[in-house]
């Protein structure tokens, strides 16, 4: 089976330089066929840049991208048959109304039966509850995120970039875009999502990819991810003595907070503290699984207690990409 | 009120390169104008036989103004005082409109609104920015007019006249911000005032009483519904009286008042005319990145187009002077000096016309191309080319688009030129001659356009002001460098210079070949570059 299906993406020691900042500096990409890829990072990290060069839009430095196994650059236009795109921040041409973009970005990429895309069309428009009649510069931010989703969704493909895809739409919209991908995925898409929304890439994805300053950090499914970090435990304080405490093996960073006792403990590990928690007779225990929060915290928080400065993932972001972005 | 010191200086910050440039241009265009008439015209009886000349041909009236008698500084108004009218309103219309509709259109108003200023200050910046625009503007011409030798009295007076222009189109451009949505729209609005008021002055000074030795036009009743209309009614240099600029000064208040009530009862980012709606569904002719390369551009052909038809018309209509003072006349030997061409008078005055009508046509292969980078500038560009189209096939579709509209400008002004004479009988062959002229204005159009794209594929953030910069040094080069009397090399560098001479004893495509060729070689060097380059926004 897996002979037939090969990687969607792949991406090897990719680099990309815009003067002598480097957004990307050795990243690596794997996403399989049928997954939801979670594509993490904070702003700047380069996930832009990583899907711009995905999409042939811009050459990278160094390094090789492929999708579908094809040249990302040079096979663009076949790729680009296969794939649909929503940027970050959806810019739409003025005077065309938002159902004129879609038509119009829907024929670009192939409509293969007039009547399945009518069809979706309307669906798409009724579920985000989009006016397609209106001009694109009337649009507010929402609003033109979901003339770029209805797009996207309306004619099927085979893989889906999606580039913070979410960013200005309401919880109720966010609810209905997560609905929608999971159909696009059932029928069979892969999907690459970059966000900084942790809960969103929780709810949807497979897999991450954590990237850093333009290189993968941190790559497997979120149930690989858990067991590499510590689960949160916690119970009342009431008739404990320190020495029980002490006595709770693998427990670490113990703390006594308004009236309960907190550690973590290695989530191999949990096991092995619970018959001890049952031997004190613990009242309102809680177990907290490491939520992505902490995964991504892991590699970025601990930075801000370094000596390194907390805004030098800021400082790789291209110095055009921020202008671009303020700029408009 | 530090608030207003802020504003102020936040614009003049903004415009400082933009506001001078203008200032510089035309100053200079004053100065070389007087000096180049006073070499070409610096006798009476010549001066005598091109007014003669112009009131008996209302076509030339229409475009410069009502002679007031052949005396040296009255020829200079009435050559070139409307234009310079029409220049100082475009000016103010795009100045109050970019730091007004557009300030509000991109939501930067609604930052400087969330400050603790009142509402009307920044409209007040703006206004008051506009009036020190309008006061260097007439400092600068009139300095520049006794710089050339003329009277300080009439100096002064064209400085002022010019300014209180400005001001009228200042608070049109204003007002056009209270009323439409966009920044387009309202440029547009504004500078079609500006346009507008010109034609109007120039059809009353079309229609006004001639006097009995040809030299003086008394306009009639439509040149005093254009502020244009009412700068040249206070006749520098000749009557010299400034009491016609009163109605500049009044419009101006009317309209900038109107503008504050609006402003003051409406929201923030909203317009008089709100938002049109549109289809909810394209047709069938937005499918592809030609359609859309069409759409985006169809409303400014169609506002070139229109320039050419009436640049056409204007020029076919001068037919009729052709048999009234023969091809010997001084004014011939003028405009060949102008255009190196045509053997007949009306032929030679058919060549300037189409020169003017090329470099509308190259005008509009330019921006065909910064349409291009525009695209690319806002991320639009992203979604088609995230689809599967080419990024060759994406630039020749705008191209494309530049090359149609190029053949539309050109053949509207064929077509009009060729009627327009038919309509006063001229001489033989004049259709003739029209499409042949507008056919030789075809290569430097396409040279500028692939040009244009080279730049835009090498240095793409350079694009919009390296294409208007080289077709208005173009432009000047090749029209003027012979008048002011720059050195060869310098007017060889401009492509209308090698405009193919199609008409007269001694016609020439050569130069049309040549340009051609080296279109097309851009033009193949923009596609192959094109696909090594990123797509980027900056």
């Amino acid at each position: 089976m897996f002979g037939f299906m090969s990687t969607v993406i792949q991406a090897r020691n990719l680099q990309k330089h815009f003067g002598r900042v480097h957004a990307l500096d050795g990243l690596d990409l794997d996403v399989q066929p049928g997954e939801i890829h979670g594509f993490l990072g904070p702003n700047g990290a380069g996930k832009s840049t990583t899907i711009r060069i995905l999409l042939g839009l811009a050459r990278p430095t160094g390094g090789e991208a492929t999708v579908f196994g094809q040249n990302s650059r040079t096979d663009a236009v076949s790729i680009h048959c296969r794939l649909a795109y929503v940027p970050g921040d959806v810019s739409l041409w003025p005077n065309l109304t938002g159902g004129e973009a879609i038509d119009l970005l829907s024929r670009l990429r192939g409509i293969r039966s007039r009547d399945e895309y009518d069809r979706r069309k309307r669906h798409l428009l009724d579920v985000f509850e989009l006016d397609p009649s209106k001009k694109g510069r009337t649009y507010s931010k929402g609003n033109r995120q979901k003339v770029a989703l209805v797009a996207a969704f309306a004619v099927p493909a085979e893989l889906y970039l999606l580039d913070e895809p979410t960013s200005g739409l309401d919880p109720l919209m966010e609810a209905v875009f997560r609905r929608e991908l999971s159909e696009r995925v059932a029928d069979g898409g892969t999907v690459l999502l970059s966000s900084h929304i942790l809960s969103e890439v929780e709810q949807l994805c497979s897999r991450v990819s954590i990237i850093r300053a333009g290189r993968r950090v941190e790559e497997g499914s979120l149930a690989e991810l858990r067991r590499l970090t510590r689960t949160e435990v916690s119970f009342s304080a009431a008739n404990l003595t320190e020495a029980d405490l002490a006595g709770i093996p693998a427990a670490r960073d113990v703390r006594i907070d308004s009236g309960r006792v907190a550690f973590t403990v290695d989530s191999a590990t949990l096991l092995e503290a619970l018959p001890v928690l049952a031997a004190l007779r613990v009242e309102g225990l809680t177990i907290t699984p490491p939520s992505l929060e902490e995964l991504f915290l892991r590699h970025y928080g601990l930075d801000r207690n370094d000596a390194q400065p907390p805004t030098a993932a800021v400082a790789a972001e291209p110095a055009h990409a921020r202008h671009a972005r303020s700029g408009r | 009120m530090t608030g207003l010191g802020s504003l102020l200086r936040q614009r003049i910050r903004r415009d400082r390169v933009q506001v001078l440039s203008w200032l510089l241009a035309i100053g200079a265009l004053v100065f070389f104008a007087a000096t180049a008439l006073e070499d070409n015209f610096g006798g009476q009886a010549q001066r005598e036989v091109l007014l003669r000349l112009a009131t008996a041909n209302p076509a030339i009236v229409v475009l410069r103004g009502p002679p007031q008698g052949a005396d040296f500084d009255a020829l200079f108004i009435f050559s070139i005082f409307a234009f310079l009218g029409l220049l100082a309103g475009l000016v103010n219309t795009f100045l109050a409109v970019r730091h007004f509709r557009a300030e509000e259109e991109t939501g930067r108003a609604e930052l400087v609104a969330a400050t603790p200023i009142p509402r009307l200050l920044p409209l007040t910046a703006t206004l008051l920015w506009g009036l020190i625009v309008n006061l260097l503007l007439a400092l600068m011409v009139s300095g520049c007019c006794v710089a050339a030798g003329l009277d300080v009295a009439g100096s002064i007076l064209t400085g002022v006249a010019l300014g209180a222009i400005g001001i009228s189109f200042l608070a049109v451009g204003l007002l056009a911000s209270e009323l439409m949505l966009t920044s387009r729209a309202a440029n547009g609005i504004a500078a079609g005032t500006v346009v507008l008021a010109y034609l109007a002055r120039g059809v009353g000074d079309a229609l006004g009483a001639v006097s009995d030795d040809g030299l003086f036009v008394t306009s009639a009743w439509p040149s005093w519904l254009s502020p244009i209309g009412w700068g040249l009614a206070s006749h520098p240099f000749t009557a010299n009286d400034a009491t016609p600029l009163v109605l500049n000064v009044g419009l101006a208040t009317v309209l900038v008042a109107s503008a504050c009530l609006l402003h003051v009862r409406r929201d923030s980012g909203a317009s008089v005319f709100g938002a049109g709606r549109g289809r909810a569904t394209a047709r069938a002719t937005l499918s592809g990145s030609l359609g859309l390369a069409w759409r985006l551009q169809w409303p400014s052909v169609i506002g070139w187009a229109l320039g050419a038809a009436l640049l056409g018309a204007f020029g076919g209509a001068l037919g009729t002077i052709a048999g009234s003072d023969g091809a010997t006349n001084p004014i011939a030997e003028q405009l060949r000096a102008l255009s190196g061409d045509g053997e007949s008078l009306s032929q030679a005055f058919l060549s300037v016309i189409f020169t003017a009508v090329g470099i509308l046509a190259a005008g509009c292969a330019v921006q065909a191309v910064i349409r291009a980078r525009q695209e690319e500038a806002v991320t639009t560009a992203e979604l088609v080319l995230a689809a599967p189209v080419r990024r060759v096939r994406w630039l020749a579709d705008y191209l494309a688009v530049g090359i149609a509209a190029v053949l539309i400008v050109l053949i509207v002004a064929a077509v009009a030129a060729s009627l327009s004479a038919a309509a006063v009988d001229a001489e033989e062959g004049a259709a003739r001659d029209a499409f042949a002229s507008a056919l030789a204005q075809l290569p430097a159009a396409l040279l500028y356009l692939s040009l244009v794209a080279l730049v835009f594929v090498l240095w793409p953030r350079f694009t919009a002001p390296v294409g208007w910069g080289v077709l208005v040094a173009g432009a000047f080069l090749g029209l003027f460098g012979k008048l002011v009397g720059l050195p060869e090399w310098a007017e060889n560098l401009s492509p209308f210079s090698h405009t193919p001479v199609a008409l007269g004893t001694e016609v020439d495509w050569s130069g049309g070949f040549v340009m051609i060729a080296l279109a097309l070689v851009a033009g193949v060097g923009a596609s192959v570059l094109l696909e090594r380059r990123d797509i980027a926004s900056m």
